[in-house]
């Protein structure tokens, strides 16, 4: 029997799997294709203060390897979420993880104030990276110091672990893990959406109505691992990895390069119920593997050059021809 | 805070085979591993389903189809589904390529379909267009059904329903020999004449009213390209005449969740608590008073 749990901040998941925010509703809503507690955690859709009608039509368009959004953070806002959501998430057995948003540095602290201490709620995401808002500038996953700020103004409001979710759109998202940490982070999330575009030539339109979104799906996995791999780097506390998870044999690349548990998003949409399977999927590639703990793989990448890695047969160098 | 309809499974089935129909369509047979409704209950027409090959030759969101017929097979195993695709995009190609033997990811059933069509009152016009004809099919079987239980009981049977089906041309009337077979006023328009009345869905229906052939009274339902849809609903509109059009959305889930299909409410209409419904939860098809087209 393979051991699938993971110590997330203090939280003790059965598995390292969560819904990634924004792909498997407020609430349990997706309940009938995936069983509570076949997750390790489940993260709601961006909860704001206010109600958020999100943004004009076409919202989504295909392209390759995924897709791209322009959603908006459409939702009914936190008071809504008070009532109708949370007496729904009473008894839920899994671990449940609310995502908040805001457009001013004061809407985080303000939301944390106000659910801060629910009991329903075992964990905070705060969407620092959310492309579809403010044109797209993401000042809160791009500015070390104010991505600091907002979590420290979040850390004031709640006793509960806060993981910040951060953006690929930067040069050095090490830089920025390292400002979460310091505003008193519990984790990071990495990473939300890459900014993309689609344009179908004929027409001359965009496939969206504001033109960027936030491209997500298969294709950006590499980009993720990458991100993700830089935040465990610099900094010490765990990384929640997200990005073009499909499969569990890409969840282990994820925890190989030091990451603590993973999200899977757009996946969801090609397979509702793709998540329930995950976890036997894990367990049997952990089995024929010969490692009893998953927790064990957590950041086990080695050196990349195969003549340092220790189990490798040394190779005389190749003689590159230059002309 | 819309939600997977509670009868929504996502499984696998198998792709029995798959026939060219009209220039551009393929009829998708599929047989699913576990039955899509309880007790042999047929499907509620107009309720759709997202398919998606699984072997990395389909893109990543699956596709909305409406079920277009119920295919009842030999044993207990359930009914086969099939699907009138028009091939389009990659998405379409992929499952029109697919091999009898593939197994197809089917997401459904999804949506709330028709209204109920069975209720007392005028008589149903179905305005089809072109690969929209498919959530008739199983529309006028139910109301044929209806009608049958009617006279078991001795209670007035619902009027038969009028289907008009409008294309641009002959190769784009899907399967109409099948709808022929239907207990309905069957009626085709093509913009070119190439087959029936040359004219529009809407242009025929002026002039089987005018001929006494349908009457003044009745109630539509539409599903078709966007400027028919928008013909349709001002034309009920200036009569003052229900209609209900079935939107055809982009859709990243289907299941309520992504928040990718929405179509704008008309305020103060019953649906206009909120800017926008989502087509896929909340439709597919919408009274015409409620959203803007």
């Amino acid at each position: 029997m393979v051991d699938l749990s993971v110590d997330l901040a203090g939280l003790r998941l059965r598995n390292p799997l969560l819904s990634a925010s924004g792909t498997f509703g407020h609430g349990l809503e997706m309940g009938g294709f995936v069983a509570p507690e076949a997750l390790g955690a489940w993260v709601s859709k961006t909860v704001t203060l206010e109600p958020r009608h999100g943004n004009p039509a076409p919202r989504i368009a295909e392209t390759e390897a995924g897709f791209l959004n322009s959603i908006g953070l459409e939702n009914r806002g936190v008071e809504h979420y008070e009532r109708e959501v949370l007496p729904t998430l009473v008894g839920a057995d899994t671990l449940i993880v609310t995502n908040i948003g805001g457009k001013q540095l004061e809407d985080f602290a303000a939301m944390a104030e106000r659910l801060g201490e629910r009991p329903e709620i075992h964990a905070f995401e705060v969407n620092l990276s959310c492309p579809n808002v403010q044109g797209a500038k993401l000042q809160y996953s791009t500015d070390p110091d104010l991505a600091e700020r907002t979590i420290a103004s979040v850390r004031t409001k709640t006793s509960k672990p806060i993981f910040a979710k951060l953006s690929p759109n930067v040069a050095r998202i090490g830089e920025i893990a390292k400002a979460v940490e310091a505003g008193g982070a519990d984790g990071i999330t990495a990473v939300n959406t890459l900014l993309g575009m689609s344009v179908d030539w004929r027409s001359r339109r965009p496939g969206l109505a504001l033109v960027q979104g936030g491209y997500s799906g298969t294709g950006i996995k590499p980009v993720a691992l990458r991100c993700a791999w830089e935040c465990a780097r610099s900094v010490s506390i765990p990384i929640i990895g997200c990005g073009g998870i499909a499969t569990a044999d890409d969840v282990l690349e994820f925890l190989v390069a030091g990451c603590t548990a993973v999200q899977v998003g757009t996946a969801s949409f090609s397979d509702p119920g793709l998540l329930a399977g995950l976890p036997a999927q894990l367990e049997a590639l952990l089995e024929s593997a010969g490692i009893p703990r998953l927790s064990d793989l957590i950041g086990t990448i080695r050196d990349g050059r195969e003549a340092a890695s220790p189990s490798a047969s040394p190779k005389p160098a190749t003689q590159v021809a230059r002309s | 805070m819309p939600a997977p309809p509670p009868d929504a499974q996502t499984q696998l089935a198998e792709l029995i085979s798959v026939e060219p129909c009209g220039t551009d369509g393929v009829l998708l047979r599929l047989r699913p591993e576990a039955p899509v409704t309880q007790d042999g209950a047929p499907l509620a027409p107009n309720r759709f389903f997202m398919l998606r090959r699984e072997d990395g030759l389909s893109p990543a969101i699956p596709r909305p189809f409406s079920i277009y017929r119920e295919v009842p097979t030999e044993g207990d195993g359930p009914a086969d589904l099939v699907f009138l695709v028009k091939v389009i995009g990659p998405g379409t190609r992929a499952l029109a390529e697919s091999a009898p033997g593939t197994f197809l990811r089917l997401i459904g059933p999804l949506g709330l379909g028709w209204p109920d069509l069975t209720t007392p009152g005028d008589p149903w016009v179905f305005l089809a267009g072109g690969i929209g004809s498919a959530p008739f099919f199983m529309a006028v079987e139910s109301l044929t059904r209806a009608g049958d239980a009617a006279e078991e009981a001795g209670t007035e049977p619902p009027a038969a329903p009028y289907l008009l089906y409008g294309a641009a041309t002959a190769g784009l009337v899907y399967d109409v020999e099948e709808f022929a077979e239907l207990d309905c006023s069957l009626h085709v328009a093509t913009d070119d004449g190439s087959l029936g009345f040359r004219g529009n869905v809407l242009q025929l229906l002026d002039r089987l009213i005018a001929d006494g052939l349908v009457p003044e009274r009745l109630r539509i339902a539409a599903c078709g390209p966007l400027p028919m849809l928008r013909a349709a609903q001002t034309w009920a509109a200036a009569r003052d005449l229900e209609c209900w059009a079935s939107l055809e959305e982009l859709m990243g889930c289907g299941v309520g969740i992504c928040n990718g299909c929405v179509v704008e409410t008309v305020p103060g209409s019953e649906l206009g608590s909120w800017p926008n419904v989502k087509a896929c939860v909340e439709g597919p098809a919408f009274r015409c008073d409620t959203v803007v087209l």
